[in-house]
């Protein structure tokens, strides 16, 4: 095999990362010179065919191996979560009907809740969050609670609870028109699940500054969409 | 009282709102493994782990191909919670797929003591002895590649991964992943019509 001082080039030029002036020497010179014209040649069909190799699953199916781990079953009904799908699945319904309006709880309580989730969320780190909302998570559930968290998510989860039965009245007065609603609709639903990741995630790896940020982030982003959605409805309450 | 925050989400659209479209069975599948549902879960792994499998077996080898595929798996189950739908969940699974892969690389080449670069020679490995370099096909010939060149191959130019991120995961310098590249298409070469 001849090797010379643009064989080593040959990838580059094929993948498009040479500049102007050497794209144009190489060419120049693979065009007088066979063995890198052919080398070239064999190093696009390398390309080619690693491009053309298809994936494959694993001949075992690992999907048991895998739902034992997780804690699911691999024969269907999922252990110890059910309940908190079907707390999912009902909070969804509650904001499908294309009413919703706020009350004056709805700012009053986002002055305090608002204010000491962002106050939380400046501290770093952020404490770890007690269990998960329905103890799904078997064996690794966290043990560490503080006081300034818990006190956090009490007043989160009031404010949310209250908020939400505010909206669910002010749903049946057809304050907002129904665009507002379904958009208000979408983002509270993609932000629960957010929450509900958050937590998850938190329940695995209860220490993670990352996560606690990000549930914190989560919820303030809730109660300000929530806030927002106050903005669009004034109380009459 | 002071209505508008600084920063508060628009109702237009919210940020971590999945795209719409030809993804959302799977986007609803993410949300509902995201909530413990485990046969959603078991969706997303059956469509994904042929790709997640292969990554592995051309990345870290068959042997341990299905260990580090279930690691993903669980891993993916628990960090379902940072998956923010930004990008599509394929592309996170995978991403975090190369992360699992690139850590136990680092335990197993520990272990085994088995790791340099810069070789364009194919690579004997002492539990996988090479009976004839040329008479190996072109698949197994990216298995015997040195760890250093397969892996950049296998994420250039089969997971079409760029230089930069590619350097960027194995902490290399892009100048590096370039060179690996091209040594192993020199060797994948002689393995073409096999
Ligand atoms: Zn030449």
């Amino acid at each position: 095999m001849t090797r010379d001082q643009w064989t080593d080039r040959l990838s580059e030029y094929l993948d498009g990362d040479l500049g102007i002036a050497e794209r144009a020497a190489l060419e120049a010179h693979v065009a007088s010179c066979p063995a890198c014209e052919a080398i070239l040649a064999e190093l696009r069909r390398v390309v080619a065919r690693a491009q053309a190799i298809d994936d494959q699953p694993p001949t075992t199916d690992l999907w048991p191996a895998i739902a034992q781990q997780i804690g699911v079953s691999s024969g269907g009904e999922p252990h110890g979560v059910v309940s908190l799908a079907a707390r999912r699945a009902r909070r969804r319904l509650s904001f499908t009907v294309p009413q919703l309006a706020a009350a004056a709880a709805v700012l009053l309580l986002l002055g305090s809740g608002g204010a000491y989730l962002t106050l939380q969320r400046g501290t770093s780190p952020v404490p770890p969050l007690p269990a998960p909302i329905a103890g799904a998570r078997t064996g690794r559930g966290p043990t560490t609670t503080l006081v300034g968290w818990e006190k956090t998510r009490a007043k989160y989860d009031v404010a949310v609870a209250e908020l939400e039965s505010a909206l669910e009245q002010g749903r049946k007065s057809g304050r907002l028109d129904s665009a507002t609603v379904r958009v208000l609709d979408q983002s509270l639903v993609t932000i629960d699940s957010a929450i509900v990741q958050a937590r998850r995630a938190l329940a695995a790896d209860p220490g993670s500054v990352y996560l606690n940020q990000h549930l914190a982030d989560t919820m303030r982003r809730k109660l300000e969409l929530l806030r927002r959605a106050s903005a669009f409805a004034p109380a009459r309450t | 009282m002071e209505l508008t925050t600084p920063g508060v989400a628009t109702l237009s659209r919210d940020p971590d709102e999945p795209a719409r479209g030809a993804g959302d069975a799977e986007t609803a599948d993410v949300a509902l493994a995201a909530s413990g549902d485990g046969r959603a879960f078991e969706r997303l792994y059956r469509a994904h782990v042929a790709r997640v499998h292969s990554l592995a077996r051309r990345m870290i080898g068959f042997d341990v191909a299905d260990d580090v595929t279930q690691d993903v798996f669980v891993r993916a189950w628990t960090k379902l919670g940072t998956f923010r739908g930004e990008a599509a969940f394929g592309t996170w699974l995978h991403r975090l797929a190369i992360n699992v892969i690139l850590a136990r690389r680092t335990s197993l080449g520990t272990e085994r003591g088995r790791y340099h670069d810069g070789a364009d020679v194919l690579d004997a490995v002492p539990s996988r002895p090479v009976v004839n370099d040329l008479s190996l096909d072109f698949q197994e010939a990216i298995g015997r590649l040195p760890d250093g060149a397969r892996e950049v191959f296998v994420l250039h130019d089969l997971e079409g991964y760029k230089h930069e991120e590619i350097a960027s995961m194995l902490g290399i310098v892009p100048g590096t992943s370039k060179s690996q590249l091209h040594h192993a298409r020199m060797t994948l070469r002689k393995h073409l019509d096999r």
